[in-house]
């Protein structure tokens, strides 16, 4: 009985090692991480705080991280690595785990991915290639990397301390997040003297002077303008979805930088030609009888409902058919927008601040002429000099979209 | 002398011409005019050839001889200095 026991007490204690080890392997296998991100990339930004929060779970993982901006020893390094793996490293973050990577980052599909392949390396061994890389390097080239790096933080640091700003009877400032509402409302502001959409509104006004209900007039007006916008924030909010999913891509920003420094070349050259002209250009007239005729049709319809419903139609498609002569600077706002490390509610909300600044013209000319019962307009200098500031801010933009994207990140 | 206004509902700066045109009207009781809307009145405006700018005022004599054009956005008190110069014509 005794010699029984032993038996069943020596397999119980061999299966339980063969068991054990198995087990003690799951969490053995060490992990290396290897980041390339860029200072100031909202994406990257988002990547290392999920990476800060999952990696105390797997103790047995590292992360190293290069950031490439500042760095061409990393750049380098990074392209290396994509050439290893067979894939192209076409933007940050891009982040390497054995032999599989991961470029770009969105909440709820990479970061779950990460996560997999984190718990498959270390359950099972996957080869390292960005260390294999580090490994036939010698140590001179290591320590550029770890210097590259180091520096980058300072950088990053002396930067942060730089944001604060004194203000006379403000106080301390932020200046990144300052400089995002200013950035918000100034553009917007001058992208709303833009002429392209002003002409619908002044025609509805013409026809609803015309009427004898004051209320009937509000209600259509107001419900033309809210449309109006609706269909902006509608573009505005799709194109920074967009910006935001393809952001990662270095060369989509420099595309809409170097479309920003051609609008804006565009915008100053016009400038000059029609400085000392002014007055409106006579082009599109029969897009605009038709316009006319459909909104007089409209406006007079007997019934309410079908007049508002048909006037915010019209809005719709007079807008849609606008958006190509007045895209540029929604554009290049969001591209700006999606640079900074925001929630989802704060993107929104600055979407909306610009475009209460975009149409606070056409409100202004709206409740003047409501109240007076006169048709006003903004004069057209106006528009000449939305030309001018437009162009330089534009041509700004696009040298900083393409050369130093780091300047227009805040928050 | 006589003027012809050529302007539209849509074109803010004839919006912003209408006042002015307004008080030099009813300080120079004495000057004909006509106004003309650029999308309604299609004869006046082949006529006279108006296809590039908008507002256009169209400085005619009494033999009714354009003299002048100005297009776009013009100061009241260069209006004035027009009309006082050539109201004999």
């Amino acid at each position: 009985m005794k010699k029984v026991f032993s038996i069943v007490l020596a397999v119980f204690l061999f299966a339980g090692l063969f068991c054990a080890l198995p087990a003690k392997a799951l969490t053995s296998n060490n992990v290396d991480l290897y980041l390339f991100w860029g200072d100031g990339c909202p994406h990257c930004a988002k990547e290392k705080a999920f990476l800060a929060e999952i990696l105390p779970n797997y103790p047995n993982a590292k992360l190293n991280t290069y950031e490439i901006y500042h760095s061409q020893v990393n750049v380098n390094l990074m392209q290396q690595a994509a050439e290893k793996l067979g894939v192209d490293a076409g933007g940050v973050p891009f982040l390497i785990i054995g032999d599989e990577d991961f470029v770009g980052y969105a909440d709820g599909i990479t970061d779950k991915e990460i996560e997999s392949r984190i718990k498959y390396c270390s359950e099972n061994s996957c080869p390292d290639t960005v260390g294999s890389i580090l490994k036939s390097t010698n140590q001179n080239t290591k320590t550029k990397y770890n210097e590259a790096e180091n520096k980058n933080e300072a950088k990053s640091d002396n930067a942060t301390a730089k944001k604060l700003i004194k203000l006379p009877f403000i106080g301390e400032v932020d200046a990144m997040n300052f400089s995002l509402p200013i950035l918000t409302i100034f553009m917007g502001a001058v992208d709303g003297f833009n002429p392209c959409a002003m002409w619908t509104l002044l025609f509805l006004i013409s026809l609803l002077l015309g009427l004898k209900s004051r209320r009937r007039m509000w209600l259509l007006g107001i419900a033309f303008i809210v449309a109006s916008a609706f269909v902006y924030f509608m573009f505005m909010a799709a194109w920074l979805q967009l910006i935001l999913f393809l952001g990662f891509i270095v060369w989509v920003r420099v595309v809409i930088g170097l479309v920003a420094t051609a609008a804006g070349g565009y915008n100053l050259r016009s400038y000059i030609k029609e400085k000392n002209d002014s007055g409106c250009k006579v082009t599109g007239s029969e897009k605009r009888q038709l316009v006319f005729a459909k909104m007089k049709a409209i406006a007079q319809q007997n019934s309410l409902w079908l007049a508002l419903g048909g006037i915010i139609l019209l809005a719709f498609a007079v807008n849609l058919v606008e958006l190509v002569c007045s895209a540029g600077f929604p554009a290049v706002y969001t591209q700006v927008l999606s640079l900074s490390n925001l929630t989802n509610w704060q993107y929104y909300g600055y979407i909306l601040l610009y475009i209460f600044f975009f149409m606070i013209d056409d409100i202004i000319i709206f409740a003047i002429a409501m109240i007076t019962l006169k048709a006003t307009g903004i004069s057209t200098k106006y528009g000449k000099w939305s030309k001018l500031i437009g162009g330089i801010l534009m041509l700004i933009l696009g040298i900083l979209l393409i050369f130093k994207p780091e300047w227009l990140m805040f928050g | 002398m006589k003027v012809l206004k050529f302007g539209a509902v849509w074109c803010s700066g004839c919006l912003v011409m209408k006042p002015r045109w307004a008080e030099i009207e009813t300080e120079n009781p004495w000057l004909k005019n006509e106004m003309h809307d650029f999308d309604q009145d299609k004869e006046a405006v082949e006529k006279y050839g108006i296809t590039d700018t908008l507002p256009a005022f169209i400085f005619l004599d009494k033999n009714g001889n354009e003299f002048l054009r100005l297009t776009g956005e013009v100061d009241k008190d260069k209006l004035v200095e027009i009309i006082n110069q050539n109201k004999d014509r």
